[in-house]
C-alpha cells in the first residue's frame, strides 16, 4: 500500500506534463495490443510481469468514447516519454526488478516442490490440496505485489487516467488553433474521428462532434486556470454521464468541499478489488488490516517485536498539515471519477471499494432466498438477506415493494392494480388438497366414533381441511343419539334438524365445482 | 306447528277455497300488503296458492338455522335481501353448499347481512359473491375473525355500494385496499373498530372510491392525514369518527376545505378536538345538518357560537353530551339554531330550568330532547318544553329526580306524539303514569328504579298504550302478578320487557306473560319465586323469545330448562347463572336449543365437570359467546376449549371460586 501511495503521488506530479507527450493512437495494431492486455487482466498468470497493462478496462456497456480513450492509454504506455518523469530513478527500478525476480523464483520453487511431491506420494491428496491452496494464495499475493511494483516501475503509467484528459483534449482540440504541442506521429484529427463511425453509429459520431464544439470554450477556460490539486492534468473534462446509478457509497453529498481544497487519490482497480491491502514484505502474505500484519510480522524475527514496530503508525508522521484526502473512482465517465464534470469525490478507501464494486463490477452474490436479487458487495447481500422474504408488499401486477406506502402509492396510480394478499398462491394448492384429503379425514373421524357436527350436511369435509385452525380436527359431539336414552322428557315433536335430503346433493355439487376450479 | 296451523286454518277457512283461483301475481300483491311476518306465515300455512305466491314473490328472508338454508334459497328465487346474521352455526362449508345448491336462484340478491356470523370465512364469502352478481350491500360487522382475505372475497363484488366491516378486527390496510380497488362504486362504508387500518389505507380509499357518501372511521388509529384524504371526496355526506384520538383541530380544518356535500359529522369522544376545530369545520362546511360532539368538548367559545349561528337554516341535530354548559350558551344555541330537531345534553353539567326554557323558546321543531343526568331540572323545564315543543316524540329524563307527576302531566297533555320517554330513577309515581297513559302513541317506556310504581300505574298504561313495544320495570318491586295480568291484557305488542328484581312476581304472573306472543327479550333476574311452571308457560307461550335472563332465579331447576329446551326454539341468548341446574338439565338444554349462541352459566354449583364437558360438546358448533367460571379452565378438556375457539366462540372467564354442592 505504501508503495502504491507514493507512486500515486509521483504520478500526479508527473502527469501535468504528460499531455504533450501522448499521442493519439488509432492504428489497428494498437487495438490488438489493447485487447491482449485486457485478456491478460482477466486471466493473470502467475509470475508474469505486466508493466503495460492499463489499469482501466471498461465493462461491455462502456461506449465507444471510452474505447478510444483506452486505446489512447495503451498508446501512451507504449511510448513513455522519459523527459516527463522527473523522479525517474534507474536505481529504484533496478532494485524493484530484483525484488520481482526473487519473488518469481520463490513461486517457481514452490511449484516445483509440489510437482516433485506429486510424483512421490500418492496418498497425500489432502495435504496436496492444502498445499495447492496455500500456493494459490501465495501466487495471488505475488501477482498483486508484482502489479504494484510494476506500477512504481513506470510512474508515468501509474495514473493513466490523469493522462486521459490530455489525450482527449488533443483529439478534441485538433481543429482549434490552440493546440498542444503534438508529436509528429500524431494523426490529423480527421483520421481519429473517421474510425469512430467504423465502430459505432453515425449518430454517435455527430454527438461527439457536437459535444466537442460546445465544450470547446469551456475547456479553454479551465486550462487557463488549472486545478491546483497535485498539479496534475485533472481538469474536469466535459463528458457524458455514462453510468451509473448514484448509489449510496457511504459518502457525503452534502459535504461540498470546494474543488482544490483536497487531494484526490485514485486507486487502481486491482488495488480496489484486492482482497488484502497489507502485505508482508517477507513472505508476501496479505492482510486486511495493518494491525494484523504487524502481529504477523512478529513471526519473522525479533526486530519486529519491539514496541515501536508494533505501535500504530501515527498519521502526522509525514506532513504537518495533512491535506484533506478524497478519492476518485478509476472508472472514466463515472461521476465519482475526477474527470467528471460534476465530480463528487469519495471520502474513504472503503467508500471507493464499495462504490467500485457496486457500480462497476459484476453482481456475483445472489440471494439464496429469493434467487433474484444480486449484489457485488457481500455486506449488501447480508443486509438484504435480513429482510428478504419479510414485509414483501406485492401488487397484483407482480411488482414487489419493501414498504406498504410505496405499494399503495403504486396501486393508487395504476387502474386495476390491487394489492395481493400474501396467501393468494396458497389458496389454489389448498383447494386441490381439500378433495384428496377430505375423505380419509372423514373416515378417521367416523372410526373414532364421533361425528362432525356438520357431517350430517355432507359438507363437513370442506372445512375439515381448514388451513390454520383446528376446526376440522375437533368435531363436536352430537348429543342427539345418546340423549335419546338419558332423556326423561319427550323429544319435541318438531325436530328442526331433520332435513336430510337437501344437503347431500348440494354438498356434492360444491365439491365438484371446487374440483373444476 | 299443527296447533297453530289448525287455528289459522279455521280463521281463514272461508276464503281458503276461492284463493286458489286468483293469479300468483294478485296473491303476491296481497302478501306484499301484509306487514306482519306472522300474518304472512299464517297465509302461507293455510293455502298452497299463497305458499306458491310467497315462493315466487318473496324478496326478503331471514334464516335462523343452518340446516334449512339450502332448501330455502332454492325455494325463493326472487330473493333480494338475505339476512343470515342470526343463522346459528353457519360456517363456510354450509354457506358455500347452500349457495351452490341454489344455482342461479341468487342472481337477484342485492343485500346480504352476515353480521356476527363469525363462522363464515373467505371461502363462503367467495362462493356467495360469485353466485350473486348483483350484490349491492354486504354487512360483515362483528365478524371478529374476519380479516383481509374476507375483505378481498367481498371486494370481488364489483357492484357493491354498501359495506359494513365494523369490528372485523383483522382487517388491515390491505383488506381495505382490496375493497377500495374492487368496489369503485362504493357509497357507504363502515370500518368502525378495524384498528389495523391506517392513514395509508384511508388515503387509497379516498382515491379509489369517489362515490363515497357515508364513511365511518370510528375508533380507528388514523390521524389528520386521513381527513386530508377524506376532504377530497366530493360526494361525502356523512362522516363518523367517534373516538379517533389521533385527530385534532388541524384535521378538522383540513376537512373543512373539501366540497360542500358534507351534512353530518360525528366527532364524539375525539379527545383532541376542541371548539376551535369545530368552528373552522363549520366555517368551511356551510350546509352541515348534523353535528355530534358528545364527550369531546370541555368548553365552548364565542367563536364556535358565532359559527354555529351561520348554520341557522340547516342544522337539525346537535349533540353536546358531557359538556359543561351555561344558561347563556343554551340561549345562544336556541337563538342560533331555530330548526333543531334533536338536541343531546345528557350529562351536561349546568343545565338549569332557565337554560332549557331559553333553548326551547325558539326551537319549536324539537322532537328529541336528551336530558339524561341533568339533575337540576325541575317541572318548570318540563313545562317550557311542553309549551314550546308540540312535536316532541322522545324525551329522556333519566336521573332527573326533581321532576314529578305535575311535570309529566304537562308533557303528556301537550305532546300527543310522544313515543318514547325515559323516567328511569326519576321517582315518579302511579299518578304520573295515569297522565302518561294519555299518550296512546307511546312505544318505549322506561320506569326503572321507580319503586313507588304499583300495579295501579301499570293498569293505567295498559289501558291506553296498546302500541307499547318496550317496557322497563327494573327494580319496580311493588309490582305483582296483577300488574302483569293487566299488562298482558292491554299491551299485546310488547317485545322487550324487563322485570328484574320485581321479586313479588310468581309463576302466575309469568302465566299471564305467556300470552305475549311477540315478546323477544325478557329479563327475569332474581325473581326468586318463579319455578319451572312459570318458565314453562313462557317457553310455550312466547314463541318469539330470543333472549332470556334467569340469573339468580334460585327456584328454577332442570324441569324449567327442560321446558325451554322443548319449546323455546328461537332462544338465542340465555343467562342461567345461579340456577339450580344439574348436568343432565344443562346437557339437555344445550343439545336441544338449535339457535342458542350466547350462554352465561356462572355458579352452576350442581353441575359436575363432566356435565359441563358434555353440555359444551353438544352445543359446540353453535356457541359464539360463553361466560363461565375460571376454575373450569383447567378441568375442562383442552380439546373442547380448542374446539370452541375454532368454531368462533369467545369465552369470558369469571374469576370466582368454584363451589360444588353434590360431589
Amino acid at each position: 500500500m505504501e508503495g502504491g501511495m507514493s507512486s500515486l503521488e509521483t504520478a500526479m506530479k508527473a502527469s501535468s506534463s504528460v499531455a504533450s507527450g501522448t499521442a493519439r493512437n488509432a492504428d489497428p495494431d494498437q487495438q490488438t495490443v489493447r485487447s491482449n492486455s485486457v485478456e491478460q487482466f482477466y486471466f493473470p498468470r502467475p509470475g508474469q510481469s505486466l508493466p503495460g497493462i492499463p489499469p482501466f478496462f471498461g465493462p461491455p456497456s462502456s461506449s465507444l468514447y471510452l474505447a478510444n480513450d483506452n486505446e489512447a492509454k495503451v498508446g501512451n504506455q507504449f511510448e513513455p516519454n522519459p523527459s516527463q518523469s522527473t523522479d525517474w530513478d534507474p536505481q529504484a527500478i533496478v532494485s524493484n526488478l530484483t525484488f520481482l525476480e526473487q519473488k518469481i523464483k520463490q513461486v517457481k520453487d514452490v511449484v516445483q516442490s509440489i510437482s516433485s511431491r506429486e510424483n512421490q506420494v500418492a496418498g497425500g491428496s489432502c495435504e496436496l490440496a492444502a498445499k495447492q491452496q496455500l500456493i494459490t494464495a501465495d501466487l495471488t499475493s505475488i501477482i498483486i505485489q508484482l502489479i504494484t511494483t510494476a506500477g512504481s516501475l513506470l510512474p508515468s503509467m501509474k495514473n493513466p487516467l490523469s493522462s486521459n484528459p490530455a489525450v482527449r483534449q488533443l483529439s478534441n482540440t485538433l481543429g482549434s488553433p490552440m493546440g498542444f504541442g503534438m508529436n509528429a506521429n500524431q494523426r490529423p484529427s480527421v483520421d481519429s474521428k473517421t474510425d469512430i463511425p467504423d465502430i459505432g453509429k453515425a449518430s454517435g459520431y455527430e454527438e461527439l462532434i457536437n459535444s466537442l464544439n460546445t465544450t470547446q470554450d469551456e475547456r479553454d477556460d479551465l486550462i487557463k486556470c488549472p486545478n491546483p490539486c497535485g498539479g496534475e492534468g485533472s481538469e474536469p473534462t466535459p463528458m457524458e454521464d455514462h453510468d451509473v446509478k448514484e448509489s449510496d457509497d457511504g459518502d457525503h453529498e452534502g459535504e461540498n468541499l470546494p474543488p482544490g481544497s483536497y487531494v484526490v487519490l485514485q486507486l487502481e482497480k486491482e488495488e480496489i478489488l484486492a482482497p488484502h491491502t497489507h502485505f508482508c514484505l517477507i513472505c508476501g502474505k496479505g492482510f486486511k488490516r495493518d494491525a494484523n500484519l504487524r502481529m504477523h510480522m512478529r513471526g519473522h524475527g525479533d526486530e519486529y517485536k519491539t514496541a515501536a514496530a508494533l505501535a500504530k503508525p501515527t498519521k502526522d508522521s509525514g506532513s504537518d498539515h495533512a491535506p484533506v484526502t478524497r478519492y476518485s473512482c478509476p472508472f472514466v465517465g463515472c461521476k465519482r471519477n475526477k474527470e467528471h464534470k460534476k465530480f463528487q469525490p469519495l471520502k474513504t478507501i472503503l467508500c471507493v471499494k464499495n462504490h467500485y464494486k457496486r457500480s462497476h463490477c459484476d453482481k456475483s452474490y445472489t440471494c439464496s432466498r429469493c434467487n433474484t436479487k444480486k449484489f457485488s458487495v457481500i455486506a449488501d447481500l447480508k443486509t438484504h438477506e435480513k429482510h428478504c422474504g419479510r414485509d414483501k408488499w406485492l401488487c397484483s401486477c407482480g411488482t414487489t415493494f419493501s414498504r406498504k406506502d410505496k405499494l399503495f402509492g403504486h396501486v393508487a396510480l395504476f387502474q386495476g392494480h390491487t394489492p395481493a394478499l400474501p396467501m393468494d398462491d396458497v389458496k389454489v394448492s389448498e383447494a386441490s388438497e381439500q378433495q384428496q384429503d377430505s375423505e380419509p379425514m372423514n373416515e378417521i373421524s367416523r372410526s373414532m366414533g364421533c361425528f362432525p357436527c356438520s357431517s350430517s350436511d355432507g359438507i363437513s369435509n370442506l372445512d375439515m381441511k381448514m388451513a390454520d385452525d383446528a376446526r376440522g380436527y375437533y368435531s363436536p359431539l352430537s348429543f342427539d343419539p345418546c340423549f335419546g336414552a338419558l332423556d326423561d322428557f319427550t323429544r319435541p315433536g318438531f325436530d328442526i334438524s331433520e332435513d336430510p335430503f337437501s344437503f347431500l346433493p348440494s354438498g356434492c355439487s360444491y365439491v365438484q365445482q371446487n374440483g373444476d376450479n | 306447528m299443527s296447533r297453530e296451523g289448525q287455528k289459522l286454518d279455521s280463521a281463514a277457512g272461508a276464503g281458503g277455497v276461492g284463493i286458489g283461483v286468483l293469479s300468483l301475481d294478485l296473491l303476491g300483491q296481497v302478501l306484499d300488503r301484509l306487514r306482519e311476518p306472522r300474518d304472512r306465515k299464517a297465509c302461507r300455512l293455510v293455502s298452497r296458492a299463497f305458499e306458491r305466491a310467497e315462493a315466487a314473490h318473496r324478496r326478503a328472508l331471514r334464516v335462523l338455522r343452518r340446516e334449512p338454508l339450502p332448501r330455502l334459497l332454492r325455494s325463493f328465487p326472487a330473493l333480494e335481501r338475505l339476512d343470515l346474521s342470526a343463522c346459528a352455526s353457519l360456517d363456510d362449508g354450509s354457506l358455500a353448499a347452500a349457495v351452490a345448491g341454489a344455482g342461479g336462484g341468487l342472481a337477484g340478491l342485492r343485500r346480504v347481512c352476515l353480521a356476527r356470523a363469525s363462522g363464515v370465512g373467505w371461502r363462503g364469502l367467495e362462493a356467495l359473491v360469485a353466485a350473486c352478481p348483483r350484490l349491492e350491500a354486504v354487512d360483515l360487522s362483528h365478524c371478529v375473525g374476519a380479516g383481509d382475505r374476507e375483505a378481498a372475497a367481498v371486494a370481488a363484488a364489483a357492484g357493491l355500494r354498501e359495506l359494513r366491516l365494523d369490528k372485523c378486527l383483522a382487517v388491515t390496510d390491505m383488506g381495505l385496499a382490496k375493497v377500495a380497488v374492487g368496489c369503485p362504486r362504493l357509497e357507504k362504508l363502515s370500518v368502525k373498530w378495524c384498528r389495523e387500518i391506517s392513514d395509508i389505507g384511508i388515503d387509497l380509499l379516498a382515491k379509489k372510491c369517489p362515490e363515497l357518501r357515508s364513511l365511518n372511521i370510528s375508533y380507528l388509529k388514523v390521524g389528520n392525514e386521513s381527513l386530508r384524504s377524506i376532504s377530497t371526496l366530493e360526494k361525502l355526506e356523512e362522516l363518523a369518527m367517534v373516538g379517533c384520538s389521533c385527530i385534532d383541530d388541524e384535521g378538522l380544518e383540513l376537512l373543512s376545505k373539501g366540497s360542500d356535500s358534507l351534512q353530518s359529522v360525528d366527532v364524539s369522544r375525539c379527545d383532541h378536538v376542541t371548539y376551535q376545530g369545530l368552528a373552522s369545520l363549520i366555517d368551511g362546511r356551510k350546509f352541515l345538518q348534523k353535528l355530534h360532539a358528545a364527550d369531546c368538548l370541555h368548553e365552548i367559545g364565542q367563536r364556535f357560537l358565532s359559527k354555529l349561528a351561520t348554520l341557522k337554516e340547516t342544522l337539525t341535530v346537535l349533540k353536546l353530551d358531557g359538556l359543561g354548559v351555561s344558561d347563556s350558551l343554551l340561549q345562544a344555541i336556541g337563538e342560533g339554531c331555530n330548526h333543531l330537531v334533536e338536541i343531546g345534553l345528557s350529562k351536561c353539567s349546568g343545565v338549569t330550568d332557565e337554560g332549557i326554557s331559553s333553548l326551547v323558546a325558539r326551537c319549536s321543531d324539537l322532537r328529541t330532547i336528551n336530558l339524561t343526568c341533568c339533575n337540576f331540572i325541575t317541572n318548570n323545564a318540563l313545562h317550557s318544553i311542553a309549551d314550546n315543543c308540540k312535536m316532541l316524540e322522545c324525551l329522556r329524563l333519566e336521573s332527573c329526580s326533581l321532576i314529578n307527576d305535575k311535570g309529566i302531566k304537562q308533557i303528556a297533555t301537550c305532546c300527543p306524539n310522544l313515543k318514547e320517554i325515559d323516567l328511569t330513577d326519576c321517582g315518579v309515581n302511579d299518578a304520573a303514569l295515569e297522565y302518561l297513559a294519555k299518550c296512546s302513541e307511546l312505544r318505549i317506556l322506561k320506569l326503572g328504579l321507580c319503586s313507588s310504581i304499583s300495579d295501579k300505574g301499570i293498569a293505567f298504561i295498559s289501558s291506553n298504550c296498546g302500541k307499547l313495544v318496550e317496557l322497563d320495570l327494573y327494580r319496580c318491586n311493588s309490582i305483582t302478578d296483577d300488574g302483569l295480568a293487566a299488562l298482558a291484557n292491554g299491551c299485546k305488542k310488547i317485545k322487550l320487557l324487563n322485570l328484574c328484581y320485581c321479586n313479588k312476581i310468581t309463576d302466575s304472573g309469568l302465566g299471564h306473560l305467556g300470552s305475549l306472543e311477540e315478546l323477544t327479550n325478557l329479563e327475569l333476574r332474581c325473581l326468586v319465586r318463579i319455578t319451572c311452571i312459570g318458565i314453562s308457560s313462557i317457553a310455550i307461550g312466547c314463541k318469539s323469545l330470543i333472549e332470556l335472563d334467569l340469573k339468580r332465579c334460585y327456584s328454577v331447576d332442570d324441569a324449567g330448562l327442560g321446558a325451554l329446551a322443548r319449546n323455546a326454539f328461537n332462544l338465542r341468548q340465555l343467562t342461567i347463572s345461579y340456577c339450580q341446574v344439574t348436568g343432565l338439565g344443562l346437557c339437555h338444554l344445550l343439545s336441544s336449543l338449535r339457535c342458542l349462541q350466547d350462554i352465561k352459566m356462572v355458579h352452576l354449583s350442581w353441575v359436575s365437570i363432566e356435565g359441563f364437558e358434555m353440555a359444551l360438546r353438544a352445543a359446540c358448533g353453535r356457541l359464539k359467546k360463553l361466560k363461565i367460571l375460571t376454575g373450569l379452565k383447567t378441568v375442562l378438556s383442552p380439546e373442547l376449549l380448542q374446539m370452541l375457539q375454532a368454531c368462533g366462540c369467545r369465552i369470558r372467564w369469571v374469576n370466582k371460586p368454584l363451589v360444588y354442592k353434590d360431589c
